[in-house]
């Protein structure tokens, strides 16, 4: 596997932000998660965590999109339909828009209720707003709403994925997978 | 966390040192005995700030204490005596939760340690301004504190008003503001700083 991407298969670094993305919104719902059970200093260190890692995924998805934009892209396969092509456009456009939009609402979040957003400790970042009680209830709600959204969006995703290994038998699975070969 | 004022610098300031003998911590402004060129403050509330900045969860954060209560005497045009205390439970970061949480038994417990206080018993004059030293009592524990200051005095409309500004750094566990959990230092720093910029009128 080469580092770049081929008109066969995604290279090693676009993989490498895919599954990276992956393993970090699994932490973060495990945080988010953790964080609401918990009270005081426990809380405080969760959540901490969770703006952390979620400032984390906006970087690498910025990241990765530039490195979409300078290497090519296996194309799908000649035989979808327009729908399932319209579909899976659909779908990756909506897992970027919200890769972007859910890190965002959080920050936003933090910065309407007063907590600015540290990462790991060693940046502060900027408030994106200022307090304001009334937008951070709203945006609590909007990020949990995105939240969800974004669960039903994966799910189709994956559903995709597997269809296209499963029923399609062609490679759209595989060319993502390391340690395969297409 | 902080109270307010004055300093010393230890060994640096002994010209004023006969004025260190000052008066004794009297919690609240003795009725006012016209010294010869002194002048009696007192906080002019409405115009004052006495705030505090601390870390939590790695990011910079602020709070204020709308409350408290300063008696500052001047010998000359030198402040002599400092008294400050603060009404720990009107504590306020603007955040209700953050609030109840500060005021509960593992931090300021306000229930029991409802005030804090800072009482000076020397202050000299330094390079910048003034250096008040005393004894600095959050959470009922009692630490000698520098409270580095400047004080200026001035005339508005035929009265006689100072206006004093400092800020000094305490670190909470010394006071035990952090008991149990708060006790670790991730999340909710150990160094507060607190600043304050108060405006005094002379009461006689």
């Amino acid at each position: 596997m080469t580092l770049r991407n081929t008109t066969r298969r995604w290279g090693a670094i676009a993989q490498l932000f895919h599954w990276l993305i992956v393993a970090l919104i699994l932490i973060q719902v495990w945080l988010a998660l953790r964080a609401d059970e918990l009270t005081g200093m426990g809380k405080l260190r969760e959540l901490a965590k969770h703006k952390s890692v979620g400032i984390t995924i906006l970087m690498l998805v910025i990241l990765r999109l530039l490195w979409r934009s300078r290497n090519p892209h296996p194309p799908l396969p000649d035989n979808l339909k327009p729908y399932e092509r319209s579909l899976a456009r659909f779908t990756h456009g909506a897992l970027y828009a919200l890769l972007f939009a859910i890190p965002l609402s959080g920050w936003t979040m933090s910065s309407a209720r007063g907590f600015p957003v540290s990462w790991f400790g060693f940046v502060q970042l900027p408030d994106l707003v200022p307090k304001n009680h009334t937008l951070y209830e709203w945006l609590v709600m909007t990020h949990v709403t995105l939240v969800c959204v974004l669960a039903v969006i994966v799910a189709l995703h994956v559903l995709g994925a597997l269809k296209h290994h499963f029923v399609h038998k062609d490679d759209v699975l595989k060319r993502m997978l390391p340690f395969t070969r297409t | 966390m902080r109270c307010a004022p004055l300093v010393a610098t230890l060994a640096l300031t002994l010209c004023s040192a006969a004025a260190a003998a000052a008066p004794p911590p009297a919690a609240m402004p003795a009725a006012a005995a016209p010294a010869a060129a002194g002048a009696h403050y007192r906080l002019d509330a409405a115009n004052s700030s006495l705030e505090f900045t601390f870390l939590q969860a790695g990011a910079r954060n602020t709070g204020r204490f709308p409350r408290f209560t300063v008696a500052l005497d001047c010998q000359g045009a030198d402040p002599q005596r400092l008294e400050v205390t603060v009404d720990v439970a009107a504590l306020d970061t603007d955040d209700k939760d953050r609030d109840d949480t500060l005021r509960s038994a593992d931090l300021f417990a306000v229930k029991k340690f409802p005030q804090a206080t800072f009482s000076a018993t020397h202050i000299t004059r330094t390079a910048g301004g003034y250096d008040a030293v005393g004894g600095l009592t959050i959470r009922g524990v009692t630490r000698e504190t520098h409270v580095p200051f400047s004080f200026r005095a001035a005339h508005e409309g035929g009265a006689t008003v100072g206006y004093m500004t400092g800020r000094t750094v305490v670190r909470r566990l010394d006071f035990g503001v952090g008991q149990g959990d708060w006790k670790a230092t991730d999340q909710a720093g150990n160094e507060v700083t607190v600043a304050f910029k108060l405006r005094l009128t002379a009461a006689d």
